[in-house]
């Protein structure tokens, strides 16, 4: 029944896709194969495990063409989206909110394609059963602006509750949340690995959320790839080889997820191997023809509008903000 | 004359999605391929020459006319390769007089150390390819690297002799352009036939 759904779901974009071709003629490469604009490339580094794919696309990405390809170190989230604003990288993968919040805000970003689903756990304590139950609760989180807090934020205006006054929120970066709620001093926690892994491994709570399997969030990617506007605007081939590099990338982490995770251990963007392996197990990677970009940024524009994060409706955040021309001819030339 | 066809396809794919809600059609995807638009072109192939089974040389620019189908496996591999390569074999079983005639496999072996022509012989004929339409090809080490690089496929052989490796396999048409990457074993052999056919009728 679920592969009918998949096959359906990806016959429906087709349809669409064919639809489009008849209303504009035979679709015209927004970036033919032509000579690199450039050969040097900027990316993000975040110490994230699901981010993995932009970690191993190094020898993908000579293949294309790029020989100068740079790791910025950045803090996942806001931080990173803002590394973008600046121009101190060209490109990085993120969870969606963090990118849409700025483009609200009329921010030079460009999302250009989906990556993958997952991978968010809310643990909570005993008594604690579901998203509601978070009433009256205290939940920590890095900062007011991270994406656990704009994401639980979206969860629990979704749900009915006022997350402003419902929630007591707990910030705290040291120690961090996650041991916070080790420690029993908070009731709940949204972790991002490798944090779950490491609260499953402890025997720590238990998880009342997983955005990998539960309605409506796992239909909707989690990280999606975004360059800076005028990089895109300015070098639609390098942008267009870099997105077939991250997602050819990305069947990596399917087929060699054990050689995926000691590479991304040994080169110290996360430290334990087993919860790398199991982080790249679950996640999935292979399903990200399955799901839709500009469904994924409609839906957290509007939790993030109901939130009271963003004012502008999703048709002007995928109006300024999202360029969808790339992945599209993707789709076509890589399938799978 | 757009405005009425696009009425007229949005006329169908509602048909067709109203038949489907009553139907629970399980081809749907044949009838979308009806409705797609051509492979893109995505660029020239990289061109390449390497050993057969036979011991041959065998280029790619051989095949120009005919529909190539380049994937790479190795012998020894236990993971993805004794899925693919039945995979195709049973492809080419389904393309019958088309194949090697109109169709042509080549499968690079990316252990070119181990695989040589007599090894790839055996590994043919034990899923039984039919040599008239599919090639097992090796070659130097630094070759083979140079054309996975250039295919987009990454490999990595390990001490043990295990070879990390994607799995991606190519379509190039009659003239020589590579026009569609199938990602690793899991991919649906219908589409990939369909697509293998599609590019014949181009010509």
């Amino acid at each position: 029944m679920a592969q009918f759904a998949l096959r359906r779901r990806r016959f429906l974009a087709g349809l669409s896709a064919a639809a489009g071709a008849s209303l504009i003629g035979r679709p015209q490469a927004v970036a033919r194969d032509g000579r690199l604009e450039t050969t040097s490339i900027r990316i993000a580094k975040i110490a994230g495990i699901c981010v993995a794919p932009q970690y191993v696309a190094d020898e993908l990405l000579r293949a294309e063409g790029f020989t100068d390809i740079r790791y910025v170190a950045a803090d996942a989230g806001a931080p990173a989206a803002r590394a973008l604003v600046r121009g101190d990288i060209d490109f990085t993968a993120n969870f969606s909110p963090p990118l849409i919040i700025p483009i609200d805000a009329g921010e030079p970003i460009t999302i250009l394609a989906g990556e993958h689903v997952g991978c968010f756990e809310l643990f909570a304590r005993e008594g604690i059963r579901s998203i509601p139950d978070l009433k009256g609760r205290t939940v920590g989180v890095q900062g007011l602006g991270s994406s656990q807090y704009t994401f639980l934020s979206g969860m629990a205006a979704y749900v009915g509750l006022d997350p402003a006054k419902d929630i007591r929120w707990v910030t705290s970066s040291s120690p961090k949340p996650m041991e916070l709620f080790a420690d029993g001093k908070i009731d709940a926690f949204l972790g991002f690995p490798p944090e779950p892994q490491e609260l499953r491994a402890r025997g720590i709570g238990h998880v009342i959320f997983n955005s990998t399997t539960d309605r409506p969030w796992s239909q909707y990617f989690c990280c999606m790839l975004a360059g800076h506007r005028d990089f895109v605007r300015g070098n639609p081939v390098a942008t267009k080889r870099f997105l077939r590099a991250i997602i050819k990338a990305t069947d990596l982490c399917v087929t060699q997820p054990e050689w995926v995770a000691r590479k991304i251990v040994d080169a110290g963007f996360t430290p334990r191997y087993d919860y790398a392996l199991s982080t790249l197990k679950e996640i999935p990677y292979a399903r990200w023809q399955d799901y839709d970009s500009e469904d994924t940024v409609r839906f957290y524009s509007l939790r993030l509008r109901e939130a009271g994060f963003i004012k502008a409706t999703p048709t002007k955040i995928l109006a300024e903000g999202t360029d969808w021309r790339f992945v599209n001819e993707l789709r076509r030339e890589l399938k799978g | 004359m757009r405005a009425g066809l696009a009425l007229a396809i949005c006329a169908l794919v509602i048909a067709i999605l109203s038949w489907l809600s009553l139907t629970n059609a399980p081809d749907e995807v044949a009838l979308l391929a009806s409705l797609e638009t051509p492979l893109p072109k995505i660029a020239p192939a990289p061109g390449f020459t390497l050993t057969s089974q036979d011991g041959s040389q065998v280029s790619l620019a051989d095949f120009r006319g005919k529909v190539v189908a380049v994937s790479f496996i190795y012998t020894r591999c236990t993971a993805t390769c004794p899925v693919l390569t039945p995979m195709l074999s049973m492809v080419q079983r389904q393309l019958g007089s088309d194949f090697g005639r109109k169709i042509i496999f080549i499968s690079v072996t990316l252990d070119a150390e181990r695989d040589t022509p007599k090894v790839l012989k055996l590994y043919a004929r034990a899923y039984g390819a039919d040599p008239r339409g599919w090639a097992f090809l090796t070659g130097s080490p630094p070759v083979i690297q140079d054309i996975t690089r250039r295919y987009g496929v990454f490999a990595l052989k390990k001490e043990s002799g295990e070879v990390n490796h994607s799995s991606l396999t190519s379509i190039v048409d009659q003239d020589g352009f590579l026009r569609v990457q199938y990602f690793g074993v899991r991919f649906d052999p219908g589409e990939f036939r369909r697509d293998l056919l599609s590019l014949v009728k181009e010509h």
